[in-house]
């Protein structure tokens, strides 16, 4: 299971790198508010992008509780665990 | 590239479903997420004779849509139809809700809170209401990144304006419903539409309504210490209703509409949810969430559907024309949407531009542009361009609009221009005038603040008088806060007063934005100011301008970075702070801070010339 968190940390971080440029440093920790500053056409298309590449479906409502990295990549991990 | 999402393969998976349709599925045993749902949508030929809006009220139009074959469809992510929910259904449901909702011993004029998600169930609550002679209002889903808490007190902040009795929300939302209700006075039940469905039926009959009471409350800014409820009786919604059927679509036979507005925003529920049925009119619906992630879903519904009726912000059309690929429209025919209504916020002629162009191969007719102007004030609708003629636009001189606030329509090519979408005439039953700031009345083709008066006219600000007072002028007259000037009885929209800033369709108020930055500890009160510019390429940003005391560049940082989290958290976008010197803020006499002004300044400071349009004709 721990392999699959860090399978999705790493390519979420290759999606949010496209998002940012490739000059900014992403760890599990940076905001994604204040440091990528991700705004709401940004945040569809990083969506998209994630419910493509897992092949999972984001609830809006468990949006409200990410503000990190980490907590996305989590997120998705425990979508995908939930789906098997 | 990502792909796009693939209707028979597996692409997506239906989590989706699962997690935001649970009810409907306990409403429709026979759905797995796993399958495609096998029901079929409601017929959009109806087998009654279509009565077009001509009801006293909202439940007298159901009894005689529940006699037909049509009604609401619900789709998901996929483009799965996963709930139908035909009038006769909806009747039936909402009766028995009302039955329950007056078991909780809710008293006739009470309201009722909903975090409208687009399911049926939402739907079933609202009409139930007005069964039982409750007053429903929707609240928002939340939308933005690591908004819990800022959501919470918007709903909190909802509740209290609203003086709710009951609040629903479905199992997604409930959570968030009962954290907002902790510490209510008014709340006497709080709970999910399932929840309700279980409590004792009361069995006495059920009240007929009356035109003059109070149909539903209407809020209409997302994110406010005080929000404001639009009162809105069934008279004034009926008159809108018929308006916007009658004469703003003309309606007839074959109608189909398909939506992805959502159901707490007053063009998703009077224009989406609750004009169809007034006129026995099938719609099929797609989630504004999934809408957002994939706009291709919504063209394609149209498509396969044969949808007629389809509105949209132009940010949603906007939306459409940057992310559905050239290589989607193959698959798409768009030939039978004839009233492609566009509204909810100013309409850049570029905009409708670029979408005819993007989707002209797959037979959209830019004939069906219906640009239209209204607000949650005058129920909806307030102007109608001509249905199936398309937009018109007129170029005006840009230095005489900013100079002398009139437009002059262009004689010489090449000079520099701005370019206004004409919104149409008045509904009947309606006048509209421009007047300037001293409230007199402007001619044709002057600028000036666009007045409202007639029969959808809202009573007021739901328990907010002082409010009520400032919109609603001596004769009934509605300020709509808009900037415009008419010509040859067209309204033509030019701006909004500096009071309201429009990010990517979503209205926010200035005020707000201030009020969380005079939340700060460093900030003190009336030494903030929020305003909007918009670039070259029509694109806004939020400007906060702070009067800062402060002086070491860690401690102005800190602030900086701080704001702008606070602003996404509650709004959901980005915003530019500036801080400036104590005393830089322009004031009025009485020591108000001049949005104008300051949005003056700093442009003047940064040099963005270009900014100086028409957009901010007032002081």
């Amino acid at each position: 299971m721990l392999n699959d968190y860090n399978d999705v940390l790493q390519k979420l971080c290759h999606h949010l790198k496209q998002l940012a440029g490739p000059e900014v440093e992403i760890t599990p920790q940076t905001d994604l508010i204040n440091e990528l500053a991700i705004d709401s056409v940004k945040l569809l298309n990083l969506i998209m992008e994630i419910e493509d590449e897992f092949d999972i479906s984001v609830p809006i409502n468990a949006l409200a509780d990410v503000q990190t990295v980490h907590e996305l990549a989590n997120l998705i991990h425990r979508i995908r665990s939930q789906k098997q | 590239m990502t792909s796009t999402i693939n209707l028979e393969g597996k692409t997506l998976s239906s989590t989706i479903a699962k997690l935001n349709a649970p009810l409907t599925q306990a409403f429709n045993p026979q759905l797995s997420s796993e399958q495609p749902a096998a029901a079929i949508p409601t017929p959009t030929y109806n087998t009654q004779a279509q009565r077009l809006a001509d009801f006293d009220t909202l439940i007298a139009a159901l009894e005689y849509a529940a006699a037909g074959t049509a009604g609401y469809n619900f789709y998901d992510a996929k483009g799965n139809l996963r709930s139908v929910l035909p009038y006769q259904a909806l009747r039936q449901n909402a009766q028995t809700a009302a039955r329950q909702l007056l078991g909780l011993g809710l008293a006739r004029g009470d309201r009722v809170a909903i975090i409208a998600d687009t399911t049926p169930e939402f739907v079933e609550i609202f009409y139930a209401c007005r069964y039982a002679g409750l007053v429903p209002y929707a609240m928002p889903v939340p939308v933005n990144l690591g908004s819990h808490a800022v959501y919470v007190r918007q709903l909190r902040g909802m509740l209290e304006a609203g003086q709710a009795s009951a609040a629903l929300a479905n199992v997604d939302y409930v959570g968030f419903l009962k954290e907002a209700a902790e510490e209510s006075q008014h709340l006497r039940w709080v709970g999910t539409p399932e929840q309700l469905g279980e409590l004792p039926a009361l069995t006495t009959e059920l009240a007929p309504n009356s035109p003059d009471e109070i149909a539903y409350l209407q809020f209409t800014s997302g994110s406010t210490r005080m929000p404001r409820g639009v009162v809105i009786t069934e008279g004034a919604l009926m008159s809108n209703l018929q308006g916007i059927v009658r004469h703003g679509l003309n309606i007839r036979a074959g109608d189909r509409c398909a939506s992805w507005l959502p159901f707490y925003h007053d063009m998703g529920l009077v224009g989406m949810v609750m004009a169809p049925m007034v006129a026995q009119v099938s719609v099929d619906y797609l989630a504004t969430r999934d809408f957002a992630i994939r706009p291709l879903q919504w063209l394609r519904l149209i498509s396969r559907n044969r949808a007629t009726v389809a509105f949209s912000q132009p940010f949603g059309l906007k939306l459409c024309t940057l992310r559905v690929r050239d290589s989607d429209l193959e698959d798409l025919d768009l030939s039978s949407w004839r009233a492609a209504g566009v509204g909810a916020e100013m309409i850049r002629p570029d905009t409708l531009r670029n979408f005819a162009e993007k989707f002209a191969p797959a037979g959209f007719d830019a004939r069906a542009f219906l640009p239209c102007y209204g607000l949650a004030e005058s129920t909806l609708a307030v102007t109608f361009s001509e249905v199936g003629q398309g937009f018109q636009s007129l170029r005006v001189d840009a230095a005489t609009l900013v100079d002398r606030k009139m437009a002059v329509r262009l004689q010489v090519e090449g000079r520099k221009y701005s370019e206004f979408v004409n919104c149409g005439r008045a509904l009947p039953e309606h006048i509209v005038k421009v007047v300037d700031e001293a409230g007199q009345q402007l001619p044709d083709l002057r600028v000036g603040s666009v007045l409202v008066q007639g029969s959808s006219i809202m009573t007021g600000y739901f328990n907010n008088p002082e409010d009520t007072c400032k919109t609603l002028k001596p004769g009934n007259w509605l300020d709509t806060g808009d900037l415009g000037f008419l010509f040859e009885g067209d309204l033509y929209i030019t701006g909004r007063r500096t009071d309201v800033i429009i990010v990517n369709g979503r209205n926010i108020r200035a005020q707000d934005i201030e009020e969380l930055a005079e939340q700060q500890p460093e900030v003190r009160t009336r030494e903030a100011s929020a305003f909007g510019v918009t670039d070259a390429n029509d694109v806004t940003t939020i400007v906060l301008v702070i009067e800062c005391r402060l002086t070491s560049i860690t401690d102005r940082q800190s602030l900086t970075s701080r704001l702008q989290r606070l602003v996404y958290m509650a709004f959901g976008v980005n915003c530019l702070v500036e801080l400036v010197p104590p005393h830089t803020l322009p004031r009025t006499s009485s020591g108000k801070l001049s949005r104008f002004a300051a949005r003056q300044g700093f442009i003047q400071r940064t040099q963005m010339t270009d900014q100086l349009s028409a957009e901010s004709g007032d002081k």
